[in-house]
């Protein structure tokens, strides 16, 4: 059989954002894949440098369009200890909520996205429709959906009476019965495992060896989750699991990120029962001492760090942002190679690429 | 994690240098190499401790020098630090040891000029196959 | 005179082209509208298939340069013709425009002429995506076809007639073949859901995959044509099973005729609709496996015992 070159993007149904793939083909085998990022380079590790502290709270809201608040949270964090500050816990408590609803909104989204890829539009719809039920609840506390501007230097701007508690608690419940269903479903479902089940394998060796984060390394057996292994923000004072799974396909992945979802909805209330009086902010200086600092979290697709230098004025000298995502792109050229076409979508959404994220 | 003991190991391997660990802020500790140690402190990292979650690479143009910060993460972090000249920096690659440094190198190389010896293929990551002005990370030269 | 007219008649109007593409319309937003309901969505509103079709006719004309224009101007009207052609040999309501013993084959045969004209599409429309979309279609056809044509042959071989009318007429007075067959019926199914590429074997043109398959470098009118082609192909597929499996338009009975045939198509609709709401899109190795492995021998055995019953 001849060989031919498909290309899959920079524009292509099945990206959401641009990335370029050149796959060699064979058939309906690939052969070989030559990865092409950067289309949505916005050099705002640059930018950084050229605002300072308080401003560069937006900047880096602005590196996902997904999880925005892990980066706010990553980066306050770094610039507070900085500082020095002591964050009070009601703030570290509604911050912590921020990123756990920010992590199911982010699964619920990809589990939409990973059934779209495979064909399957109800699961699609359903997915996107109860995820709406976060998007309300963030967009109550903060006023946006996806761009919180939840988090200041020193504490949060956000928060919520009791009345609202008690509401965010009720909606929540119903959002854990719709996502039991997709948990059901995607253990019975046979279509669904016939698309997901040994696709886009990698083996803990392999995740050790390209050193992957979050989700796509819990499936294959990795056991590493910073909210437990390094606990910041609110997190040393909650109860919760780290979901792991031994497959490492997308299927292995998909149970991980739906498994996660439910233990996030529980801390989500064990945070809002406990939720601590008190205030909300610290003052913060407008001039950073001179410091470096490594600040890192666990973002809904894994490890995020952050590097900070001050040289004493109000503006960062560096600010060093690592994605999550760009470690899991390194290994799309194992997880392709001898794979079908049709399975290139379902492995491209099964490490949950955030493209924005990767190319900052 | 025996963070003395790597402490100790590092020492043994590089005896001509004096090894400092400086505490970070947030579980991190900085640890100052010169550059031909890098390849070989990662060697003994890897091989003595199974330290090989490398979390990324920071590259800083200081002013005076081109510095580059090797993220480790196990259970708690441990940075490598070490400068290069401004003028032609190179130094060894890790992707021999650590295959997922490719990405990092190759963003390294491209924002702020510094060459990795041995690496595969050094192409751009981020930047436009066209971009032909300076390593965007470098402060401008008319501010030395 | 009234020869010619009544010819015309039935090309043009009834059960030709203007009542087909009103069905089709119809099938479309009713198939819409369930699955969006199915998902939890509100669903187009009635005119909303005709205004694509519309909208697509208006719309400017484009093919890559070094596609075979004729050919690609040629298949869609080509496709059309045989769907329309095959309509009408099929009775709708007790009425049909022309039978003979034997219509059964001609109308199998003229329903896989889109099949095949749709793989020389993307063979022919210098894309990539539609070159891979024309072999998928191809492995598909071998696939649902054999497996579909043998079910189809049940009713067949059962009523001892090859014209579809007959074997409607004949369930009138007996019982419907969709009970004495329900296997059968189910296998025309799966394979009328693999002859209209509908999820979830909508493989050849699988979005997420390969963007739109054979249909990619496609637009304007020849897209509109190819749609419509499709969506009448539906229509004639799901009349096709009434009158092999559920008995046509039950002459005799005092209800219209057409109403029954009516209702009775629906249904079928309703479950294409659910089938395409249930089940996420399988890959092309799978459903070769599908087809080969479970499809076929099922429907051999049921040949086989169809002819062992029917012939003793």
């Amino acid at each position: 059989m001849t060989k031919i070159t498909i290309p899959i993007g920079p524009q292509h149904p099945a990206l959401k954002e641009p990335l370029s793939f050149l796959l060699t083909v064979e058939g309906e085998q690939i052969l070989d894949s030559a990865l092409r990022i950067g289309y949505v380079h916005r050099g705002l590790e640059r930018i950084c440098q050229n605002r300072n502290y308080v401003q560069n709270v937006h900047v880096v809201e602005r590196v996902c369009g997904i999880c925005s608040h892990i980066h706010t949270t990553t980066y306050c964090q770094g610039v507070e200890a900085l500082l020095g500050l002591q964050v009070p816990p009601r703030a570290l408590y509604l911050r912590t909520l921020l990123c756990e609803l920010e992590r199911i909104h982010s699964h619920l989204l990809w589990l939409g996205v990973l059934a779209e890829y495979i064909g399957f539009t109800t699961i699609f719809m359903y997915a996107w429709r109860d995820r709406e039920i976060v998007l309300d609840i963030m967009e109550e506390l903060s006023g946006g959906r996806v761009a919180h501007a939840a988090n200041v230097i020193g504490g949060v701007s956000i928060d919520a009476d009791e009345a609202h508690v008690a509401s965010i608690l009720d909606r929540l419940d119903v959002l854990e019965r719709q996502i039991k269903l997709f948990l059901d479903l995607i253990r019975r479902e046979r279509s669904f495992q016939a698309r997901t089940r040994g696709v886009g394998h990698l083996s803990a060796e392999q995740i050790r060896r390209y050193c992957v984060v979050g989700p796509a390394a819990r499936a294959s057996g990795v056991d590493v989750d910073l909210r437990r292994d390094a606990p910041y923000a609110a997190y040393k004072w909650l109860n919760f699991q780290v979901i792991t799974a031994e497959e490492g396909d997308v299927w292995a992945r998909t149970m991980v990120r739906v498994l996660e979802t439910i233990e996030s909805l529980h801390m989500c209330r064990q945070l809002l029962t406990e939720l601590p009086a008190g205030p909300l902010t610290v003052r913060a200086p407008r001039r950073v001492p001179p410091g470096e600092v490594v600040s890192r979290t666990e973002a809904p697709r894994g490890e995020l760090i952050y590097y900070i230098r001050s040289d004493g004025s109000d503006r960062p000298a560096r600010v060093k942002i690592r994605t999550p995502t760009l470690t899991t792109l390194i290994t799309l050229h194992d997880q392709l190679a001898g794979v079908h076409t049709a399975d290139v979508p379902v492995v491209l959404a099964g490490v949950d690429l955030c493209i924005a994220c990767a190319d900052r | 994690m025996h963070w003395e003991a790597i402490l100790q190991a590092l020492r043994e391997t590089f005896p001509a240098e004096t090894i400092e660990a400086q505490a970070g802020l947030i579980d991190e500790t900085f640890i100052a190499l010169p550059p031909d140690g890098i390849h070989l402190a990662v060697q003994v990292l890897i091989e003595r401790f199974d330290l090989r979650h490398l979390s990324t690479i920071t590259s800083q143009d200081t002013g005076g020098e081109i510095e580059l910060l090797y993220h480790f993460w196990g259970g708690r972090g441990l940075t490598l630090r070490t400068s290069l000249p401004r003028e032609k920096p190179h130094i060894a690659t890790l992707t021999d040891l650590i295959p997922g440094a490719a990405f990092y190198e190759r963003e390294v190389s491209e924002m702020l000029g510094v060459t990795f010896d041995g690496f595969p293929d050094p192409y751009p990551l981020l930047l436009p196959d066209d971009w032909d002005g300076q390593p965007p990370l470098r402060q401008e030269e008319s501010n030395d | 005179m009234t020869e010619w007219l009544s010819v015309l008649f039935a090309l043009l109007v009834f059960p030709g082209f203007g009542f087909l593409l009103a069905c089709a319309l119809a099938f479309q937003w009713i198939d819409r509208r369930v699955e969006a309901r199915l998902q939890g969505r509100v669903g187009p509103p009635w005119f909303q298939p005709l205004a694509d079709l519309i909208k697509l006719l208006a719309k400017e004309d484009v093919l890559p340069v070094g596609a075979n224009e004729i050919a690609c101007a040629a298949l869609p009207m080509v496709s059309l013709a045989a769907v329309l052609t095959a309509a009408l040999y099929i009775p709708v309501g007790g009425w049909v425009a022309r039978t003979f013993e034997g219509d059964l084959i001609v109308v199998l045969f003229l329903l896989s002429i889109p099949a095949l004209a749709y793989f020389l599409a993307g063979w022919l429309s210098v894309s990539v995506y539609s070159v891979v979309g024309g072999s998928r279609s191809l492995l598909q056809f071998f696939s649902y076809e054999v497996p579909f044509l043998m079910a189809l042959s049940g009713p067949a071989i059962l009523s001892g007639s090859w014209s579809i009318s007959r074997i409607a007429a004949q369930q009138s007075q007996a019982v419907w073949l969709a009970l004495v067959q329900p296997l059968g019926f189910l296998l025309a199914l799966v394979g009328l859901i693999g002859k209209l590429k509908r999820s979830p074997f909508d493989i050849p043109k699988a979005k997420s995959e390969i963007v739109a398959g054979p249909l990619t470098e496609f637009s304007g009118r020849k897209l509109a044509l190819w749609h419509l082609t499709m969506h009448i192909q539906m229509v004639v597929g799901i009349f096709l099973l009434v009158n092999l499996f559920l008995g046509g338009s039950d002459v005799g009975v005092t209800i219209p005729g057409v109403l029954i045939f009516g209702i009775k198509a629906l249904f079928i609709l309703l479950m294409l609709s659910v089938a395409s709401a249930l089940y996420a899109r399988l890959r092309i190795d799978q459903l070769a496996n599908i087809g080969w492995r479970v499809l076929a021998p099922l429907a051999l055995a049921q040949m086989l015992a169809t002819i062992w019953i029917g012939g003793g």
